[in-house]
């Protein structure tokens, strides 16, 4: 292949200015000596010209607008959600830390079954309390992606 | 790869990362235009880029932690653009992603040979119209990249991103693009009535 031919098919990405450095330098020292080559060349450019030039389509209005109060409105509902899942976190670490703590506190205040007993009833109710809360949480959640 | 990213947009993109309606208000002033173009360049639809371009800021709104802030935010954001357009095409289109799938020449090649002078007469008579219009005759690979180079103006290091292709990809397909947007401008050129 000539250089001739090489370089005309580097044309159209020299209109893109997609070439690297050296394919740049090529094409247009051969495009100031080949006249065909350089009239290709303006053909390119044009139509470059004519795509960069191409009206720009706007959505309506009203689907902007829909667009801003939904997301808005996701921004609200992901913040909330974080916000949700930051709590529940805290929650399951007060949780441990209360049973962990707890069970010296039970055998400094009691001592024998009544120590298991009353450790054991301490457990139970700190945990059923928080599955309370997490269920009524998750049920209020459902709710509220319903209503969205 | 690290992307020069504007100041304020770079601003923008992280605030939002934060869940601030401010910054994605300054966002979607900033991108509505630019996106839906692109959008209406892929599916060649208004309703449906209209539906895509809500679909892509509430995917936004989902995804904007797995956004690294880093890399260029207007990159992340048309490549969830092309994402969900490509699934709807995928979903609702016949219409090959791949190749085309005609012989392989391009219709350029198939044409009689024609000047550079009757391609510019195409452009100057027919103005930019003409050029959508064949714009949206290129196979869809085609018309994306050519819009994203031409009408958004990107480096092709970010089209590669978007596209989430090798550079020499996103070159082939410009310079098949262009070729076919040719073969279709002087196409209109034979049988059309600007050489009258």
């Amino acid at each position: 292949m000539s250089e001739h031919d090489k370089i005309r098919q580097l044309l159209a990405l020299a209109a893109a200015s997609a070439l690297e450095e050296n394919e740049q330098a090529l094409v247009e020292r051969h495009v100031g000596e080949c006249g065909e080559c350089a009239r290709e060349l303006a053909a390119w450019n044009a139509m470059a010209g004519g795509l960069r030039r191409l009206p720009t389509p706007r959505p309506r209005a009203e689907v902007v607008e829909r667009t801003r109060a939904l997301m808005i409105r996701q921004l609200a509902a992901e913040a909330e959600r974080r916000w949700d899942l930051s709590l529940l976190v805290f929650a399951v670490l007060f949780a441990w830390t209360l049973t962990l703590a707890g069970w010296p506190i039970a055998r400094l205040l009691t001592s024998g079954a009544a120590a298991w007993l009353g450790y054991a009833a301490y457990t139970a109710f700190g945990w059923v309390t928080a599955g309370v809360a997490t269920a009524i949480l998750g049920v209020r959640h459902r709710a509220v992606r319903r209503m969205a | 790869m690290a992307w020069e990213v504007p100041v304020g947009l770079e601003g923008e993109a992280a605030r939002l990362r934060r869940g601030d309606p401010a910054a994605f208000e300054a966002l979607l002033e900033r991108y509505q235009n630019r996106l839906y173009r692109y959008l209406l360049r892929m599916v060649r639809e208004p309703a449906t880029a209209e539906d895509l371009f809500q679909q892509t800021w509430l995917r936004v709104a989902e995804k904007i932690r797995s956004y690294n802030p880093q890399r260029s935010f207007e990159a992340w954001l048309f490549s969830v653009a092309r994402n969900l357009a490509i699934d709807h095409l995928r979903r609702y289109k016949p219409e090959s992603l791949d190749e085309p799938t005609a012989t392989g020449e391009t219709r350029l090649e198939r044409l009689p040979g024609q000047g550079p002078t009757a391609l510019e007469g195409v452009i100057v008579r027919e103005g930019s119209s003409r050029m959508a219009e064949a714009l949206g005759e290129l196979p869809v690979i085609y018309r994306e990249v050519l819009s994203l180079r031409f009408e958004e103006e990107m480096k092709l290091e970010e089209i590669a991103e978007v596209l989430g292709t090798p550079l020499s990809t996103v070159k082939t397909r410009l310079r098949r693009g262009l070729e076919q947007m040719r073969g279709r401008l002087e196409a209109r050129g034979v049988a059309g009535e600007w050489q009258a």
